[in-house]
Parts: structure tokens; sequence; C-alpha cells
């Protein structure tokens, strides 16, 4: 692959503002350097699986979900806005509830 | 030690008892052991209590394993199978699968995690073992080598690919085309069962891949490393301790030249580096433990660290323990030869030291 690190994938966004912005701390926070929501996190520069590891540590965490069985596909890490999509999908509303 | 775990030590303690040396050198361990430890849920004491096992923290595991090793590194290393094979299906499989499988791990099913092959070890993309849907059933082939505890395994969980991405695919031992050989001889954990394991068009139900398969070979193998590494690592904390109590003893009760063999100075160096080996295994095994039981992000770099560390240091140990009993120790079976065996594979496997070097580095350049 030839592509640079912060190649787009191309897709449209997802997930609430609120956790993108999180996620975008979180990686600007841990690799010391500026990223896009679109950016195309495992692409040739960018991370490792073992970095996706701890994505998924950090979101189950934060977010208190689990990402279980089919959802730890690369896939659903490549981008601040699959992440945040995926944690708008799997996030159970707790009592009372807990809205952005 | 708390006491659910101070009690299951002695209880493995007594069920070694001086065996291990007899196991070592038949490069067996009795089946009766294996199963006794299955039963009691202590092959995989972090299954949580919801599926019937005992629920330990990361932390109190850790300190059992340890104790494990400091008795038999064959047995812990079934140990470290059993656990890296619940730990998948604990992450990988989707509820109604790890409600079935899990249980039957915590009470006396043993697994083995199938993931080398003659031509993908470190390089686990280079995986050629395949699993393809075939009609509304699905079908596996490929071979597996160094398998560890393969020889006593009723399930394997094998690293497959699927299509463009990957699986984890629960194969019962029994299935027609399933065929283990036990590996002649390896250099250590001599009475794991490490086998080659084959596949010949293993035909199997839809629901045998673990969360419907399809996710990325990379992430799969990361996450039962993860567990596998951390066992690793506090076995070889384990066995130090081996090496402290066998160095120790030896070098206070053994004369030469008119006094112990500990009150020369060149001795008495090997002793305290010795000791510092311990002692710095068991710390970075313990804050890897503590960042497994805290969630911690930190967690996935610690492991690694934990390992490389502690397997190095159980490599410098175990050599200097050797050179401390000298001929009484230079003899297959006894503990100090055993570890230093046992250590040196430590090195090798789930993930070497280089493999752990280039990871520690990724995670530098990533970070600085």
């Amino acid at each position: 692959m030839t592509t640079s690190s912060d190649r787009a994938v191309p897709e449209t966004a997802g997930g609430s503002d609120a956790v993108q912005a999180e996620l975008l701390r979180f990686l600007t926070a841990r690799t010391r350097k500026p990223w896009t929501a679109d950016a195309d996190l495992f692409a040739s520069g960018g991370l490792s699986s073992l970095f996706a590891m701890e994505l998924v540590v950090h979101l189950e965490r934060t977010y208190g979900i689990a990402i279980r069985g089919t959802d730890l596909r690369l896939e659903n890490f490549r981008t601040v806005w699959r992440m945040a999509a995926l944690v708008d999908r799997l996030r159970q509303p707790a009592p009372g509830g807990r809205g952005e | 030690m708390n006491d659910a775990v101070a009690v299951a030590a002695s209880a493995v303690t007594a069920l070694v008892g001086h065996r291990a040396a007899e196991w070592d050198r038949a490069g067996r361990l009795p089946t009766e052991v294996v199963r006794k430890l299955g039963a009691a849920g202590q092959l995989a004491p972090q299954i949580p209590t919801r599926y019937g096992g005992p629920g330990w923290s990361s932390a109190d595991t850790g300190e059992f394993t340890a104790h494990v090793g400091s008795l038999c590194s064959s047995v812990r290393s079934v140990m470290t199978s059993q656990g890296m094979a619940a730990w998948a299906v604990e992450r990988l499989a989707g509820p109604a699968q790890a409600a079935e499988l899990l249980p039957r791990l915590a009470t006396g099913d043993t697994a083995a995690v199938a993931f080398s092959e003659p031509q993908a070890g470190s390089d686990l993309s280079a995986v050629t073992t395949t699993v393809a849907v075939d009609g509304d059933s699905l079908l596996l082939t490929g071979r597996k080598v160094w398998v560890t505890a393969a020889d006593h395994a009723d399930l394997f969980l094998v690293l497959a690919r699927l299509g463009e991405g990957g699986a984890v695919v629960v194969v019962p031992r029994g299935a027609p085309g399933v065929r283990v050989r036990r590996m002649a001889d390896p250099l250590g954990c001599r009475a794991a069962g490490h086998a080659e394991v084959r596949f010949d068009a293993v035909r199997l139900p839809a629901g045998s891949l673990l969360g419907d398969g399809g996710q990325s070979l990379s992430l799969l193998a990361t996450t039962a490393l993860t567990y596998g590494r951390i066992s690793v690592a506090w076995g070889c904390v384990g066995i130090l301790r081996a090496c402290v109590a066998a160095a120790g003893e030896h070098a206070g009760l053994r004369h030469q030249f008119g006094r112990p063999l500990g009150r020369h100075q060149l001795v008495a160096r090997h002793l305290a580096e010795l000791w510092a080996a311990e002692q710095v295994a068991t710390r970075v095994c313990e804050h890897a433990s503590r960042c497994w039981d805290d969630g911690s992000t930190d967690l996935v770099t610690a492991t690694v660290l934990a390992k490389y560390v502690s397997a190095g240091q159980a490599v410098r140990g175990a050599a200097a323990a050797v050179q401390v009993l000298a001929s009484a120790g230079a003899q297959d079976g006894h503990p100090v030869a055993r570890a230093y065996r046992d250590a040196k594979l430590m090195e090798i496997i789930e993930g070497s030291t280089e493999m752990c070097q280039l990871l520690l580095a990724d995670h530098v350049l990533s970070r600085w």
C-alpha cells in the first residue's frame, strides 16, 4: 500500500459529534499528531494492530460498552467516524437516559 | 495471595508433588492431572462466574500461574493454553456460543489454540489454513504445528482464513479429518503435549466460527495473545522463584574452600542477580495485571513488556542458577535444568523476544 496515513476512507460521517471529538483528542494525545475523523488509522505509516487493541480497550472503558464477536474487525476501528458509529450502536441506554 | 488462591495453590502443590522431574523425562503429563485441574476450574481461573468459572482477577490468576510455574512449566503451559482459549471465546464468540463453550472450559473440557504453521510463525498473515462455507456447513483444511497442550485437548481453536478476512474455528478433536501427532522431544515444557495437528477437509456445523468469523487475522491473534503473553510472563516469574529457592538453598548448604558457596563473592553475585531478576519480573507482571484488572489502555503494551522482560530475566536467571548448582543441577529433570530449557522456550513462544522488541519500538515511535 502506498497511500499516506491520512488517506481518507470514502464514506460518510458516523456517530455523535461528542464521541468523535473525544476520540480525536485521545488519538492526538496518544500519538502526538493530529488526525481527522475520516483518516485511515491503519494505512501505511499509520498505527498497528496492537494499537487497534488499545482502541478496543479505550472504547469499552470510556463508553461502558462490550465489543465482542463480529464487531472485533479492524474495519470498525479504521476511522474515527466508524468507531463513533460503533459506539452509538453498542451503547445501551442507561436507566434515566444518558444522551449526548 | 488471597484465600481462594492459596487453597488452589496448596492443592496444586500436593497434586504435582515431586513428580515434575519424572513428567519432564517421560515427556508426558498424566491425563488425570490435567483432568483434575480442569474439573476444578484451575486451568482457566479467569473465566467469569456467570459462566461457571472461578472469576479470578488477572492479579490473582497471575500469582497462581507463577506458583504452578515454579512447580512445573509443562502444567503451567497447559494452563496458558486453556486460559487463552477461554479468553478468545469470551472476546470473540457470540452470546450463545460463549454460554455453550465457557461452562465446558470451566469444568473439565480442555482446549488448545492452534495458530502457528510451518510457514507462519511470527508472521501470522501468512496463515494458509482455510475455512470455507460449503452449503450449510463449513470445510476446514490446513496444518498447524507447535500446538501446546494438543495432546490433552478436547477442542481446538484454529486460526484460519475465511475469504478476505480471518476466523477462529472451534473444532472437536473427534471430528473426522482431525489428526494429532505428538511432537517428539521439544526443548522445554517437554510434558505440555505439543503436537502437530492436521485438518483434512474437516466438515463442521456453520456455528463453529467464533462470532461468525470475518475478523482481521491480526486482531484475532493480538486478542488471544494478550492473555497468552501475560500468562507466560507470570510463568517466567515462577521459573525464577524455583531458581532462587534452589540456588539459595544450595549456596547456603554446600561448602567449598572452607565456607558456604554463597560466601564466595562470585557466587554471591549470581544470587543477587537472580533475586533481582525475580523481583523485576514480578513487578512488571503485577503492573500488567493491574492494567488488565483496571481496563487500562496501557494493558496491551504492558503485556508485551511483561512477557519480554520476564522471559529475558528467566533465561538469564535460570542460567545463573545452573551455574550455582553446577554438577548438582546439571541433569535432566532437576528443577534448574528444567528451568534452563523451559525459560529458553519462553523467549520464543507467544511472540519471540525480537517480535516483542519490534512492538515496543513501534510503541515508542508512535508516541514520541
